[in-house]
């Protein structure tokens, strides 16, 4: 079942002063379940199409789907909760609430979802637990290491449930143990819970882990290899 | 959690939270103190008034006195005495309000003289001895005696008054009547006191006589043109004048503020001072608000950014920044009001020394020593202000934050 459906989408900068083409005319669908990997250099448009496969941002034409809803309907407001309900996000340089305990910042976003209070608390502490942080419910951004921080983010974006979850570069700021620890959990609950992942990356140790590798080269799909893994 | 996290935003940059919070209270400070000063003074002076002439309330005929289209006394009329003294007495008598009351004959603008020197004099003929429980002239001599020898003839003159004439204890002084046949007559008073009530505008004019030698001038026996009332509480006072007023239909019944137009003007100034103090200390507030709070926003672009991308709506982060400020003015206004509680406080007790200006006080008749005096009113009204500039202040950061793009503010550094 095809979850994310992207069809002949152009993203356009600049428009009307000097026009900067960051996608030109992608196709991609992406089934319930995989773990892909979009990559390519800078400026090949790969973090423009993450942002615009998220909802954070609208193509200049084209068409996107999302778990069957087709975001060209919604209104920002609409975009704002189907980004809630839907979409996790995992972003390179962590973005948690700084004055929130790693706690509070899984239950934020569930707070948002309006969720029971003891369902809060228990989803957090589970998922704290699954990314090996059981012992740092309490502490706070600043008394975490970058590759906590970022085990962090990532049970934040899978605590509303949501369809599938986006990472931008989630590696790029973190050291080779952090990132290979980082890799297992998402590969595990991948596996195990059958989240799908995205990730916007040009690391090779994330490409190797990754069962699609969608590569991008001037705004356009270049190739898009299978892995069995 | 909202208001978990806007408490926590605020102590991320203590020092400018705390400048903020400072800035606050001294402001709230400063603004309980100076009106409460200003309040003090006034208030002094409508003390003085009362204590020292006017009394509470006063009662008199309603053709004596002449006033303008405003009610400002214009002129007072000699010949109208007050209609029917005992049933007035009477119903003074039988009011529980009532604490003392007496009874005054007065002459407007007599010609004073004193050796070779002329001016002009207002002759209030008292009882000494019911005067003392209304007034407290008595207090206020500084030189000779209040109305002690039984001799007839005998005048208190103020202190001003005899710097003006030259003159002292025991020396003439010669008042020019129109008694109330309208023939002139010239009468000679001994001064046996000399007071000062510190109120030059009063002191300038105002002398007093016994009623009975006034009265023998005037050419009437018992007869009064005014009775001035002390009640027990001056809270009473519009209660009481109302009383009056219904049970001596035909007298003219007027409170404190009614009979001395400027206290009437000082309670119009303190609103009005106290109006404008308020708009300016908001207007400053608003634009010191305004900068801490957008410099909160543009160094938080990202995690606002963030905290959209994942789902927070524009209403939520609306009220998180409006939340900021507002938890700012909660902490900081009551500061302020404590302060300026704990200060006005001190002052009213010990007193605010202005000696050094009392000289051109005097001359308006205010108190050298002020005691500040502050109000529930007055706390609420700054409580009000802060929320409602915090508030205000905090509309523009908020708009900056909710207009930010999620796309663009999360890869903000």
């Amino acid at each position: 079942m095809s979850i994310i459906s992207i069809k002949e989408v152009h993203k356009t900068y600049n428009e009307k002063t000097v026009p900067v083409h960051a996608l030109r005319g992608v196709d991609l669908e992406i089934q319930e379940g995989e773990f892909t990997a979009i990559v390519g250099p800078s400026g090949s448009g790969k973090t423009t199409l993450l942002n615009i496969i998220g909802g954070l941002d609208r193509p200049s034409k084209g068409d996107v789907a999302l778990a069957d809803t087709a975001l060209k309907s919604l209104s920002d407001n609409d975009l704002i909760d189907f980004r809630k309900n839907n979409i996790g996000f995992i972003f390179q340089a962590y973005n948690l609430i700084p004055v929130l305990t790693a706690k509070e910042n899984v239950e934020f976003v569930m707070l948002l979802q309006n969720r029971p209070k003891e369902e809060m608390e228990a989803r957090a502490k589970e998922l704290l637990q699954s990314v090996g942080l059981e012992d740092k419910l309490n502490q706070r951004p600043n008394q975490l290491s970058g590759g906590q921080q970022q085990r962090v983010a990532v049970a934040r974006a899978l605590a509303p449930k949501p369809k599938f979850v986006l990472a931008d570069e989630p590696t790029a700021n973190l050291d080779s143990k952090s990132t290979a620890d980082l890799l297992d959990i998402m590969a595990r609950l991948n596996k195990e819970e059958k989240i799908t992942f995205v990730f916007s990356t040009h690391d090779s140790r994330v490409i190797e882990r990754a069962r699609r590798v969608v590569n991008m080269v001037d705004g356009k799909i270049t190739t898009d290899e299978t892995f069995d893994r | 959690m909202l208001l978990k996290i806007a408490w926590r935003n605020i102590w991320r940059s203590k020092l400018r939270s705390l400048v903020v919070i400072g800035s606050i209270a001294i402001g709230v400070w400063s603004l309980v103190f100076l009106l409460s000063f200003s309040r003090g003074m006034i208030m002094t002076y409508i003390e003085k008034a009362i204590e020292n002439q006017t009394s509470h309330i006063q009662i008199h005929n309603p053709a004596f006195i002449n006033a303008d289209e405003t009610n400002n006394e214009i002129e007072r009329s000699p010949l109208n005495f007050i209609n029917d003294l005992d049933e007035v007495e009477k119903v003074l008598e039988a009011d529980d309000n009532v604490k003392a009351y007496a009874k005054r004959s007065y002459a407007h603008q007599v010609f004073l003289g004193v050796a070779g020197k002329t001016g002009v004099a207002n002759v209030y003929g008292i009882n000494p001895e019911k005067e003392k429980e209304v007034t407290n002239i008595h207090n206020l001599i500084i030189e000779g005696d209040y109305f002690e020898k039984k001799k007839r003839n005998q005048i208190l003159i103020s202190r001003s008054q005899a710097e003006n004439y030259n003159i002292g204890l025991r020396k003439k002084v010669i008042l020019s009547f129109t008694d109330k046949n309208g023939n002139p007559t010239k009468v000679s008073f001994r001064v046996t006191g000399i007071y000062d009530t510190r109120n030059q505008l009063q002191d300038q004019f105002n002398v007093y006589v016994r009623q009975s030698d006034l009265n023998r001038e005037l050419g009437t026996i018992d007869q009064s043109h005014e009775v001035a009332i002390l009640v027990d509480n001056v809270d009473q006072v519009k209660e009481t004048a109302s009383g009056l007023e219904a049970l001596l239909g035909t007298q003219l019944v007027r409170a404190y503020d009614k009979i001395s137009p400027e206290i009437e003007l000082f309670n119009v100034q303190i609103q009005l001072s106290t109006f404008i103090f308020t708009f300016i200390f908001m207007l400053g507030l608003i634009f010191g608000i305004i900068n801490t709070m957008l410099m909160a926003v543009l160094e938080r672009m990202r995690e606002l950014g963030m905290l959209m991308a994942i789902g927070m709506n524009k209403g939520k982060v609306f009220r998180m920044i409006t939340l900021e400020t507002l938890l700012l003015g909660i902490i900081s206004a009551p500061i302020g009001m404590l302060i300026g509680w704990v200060s006005v406080g001190y002052f009213k007790k010990v007193g605010l020394d202005l000696s050094n200006f009392s000289k051109g006080m005097q001359k308006f008749g205010l108190s050298e020593i002020v005691y500040p005096e502050s109000s529930t009113d007055m706390y609420i009204t700054f409580g009000i202000a802060v929320l409602i500039t915090a508030l205000l202040g905090s509309i523009y950061p908020a708009l900056k934050a909710i207009r930010l793009r999620p796309v663009e503010a999360i890869h903000k550094i």
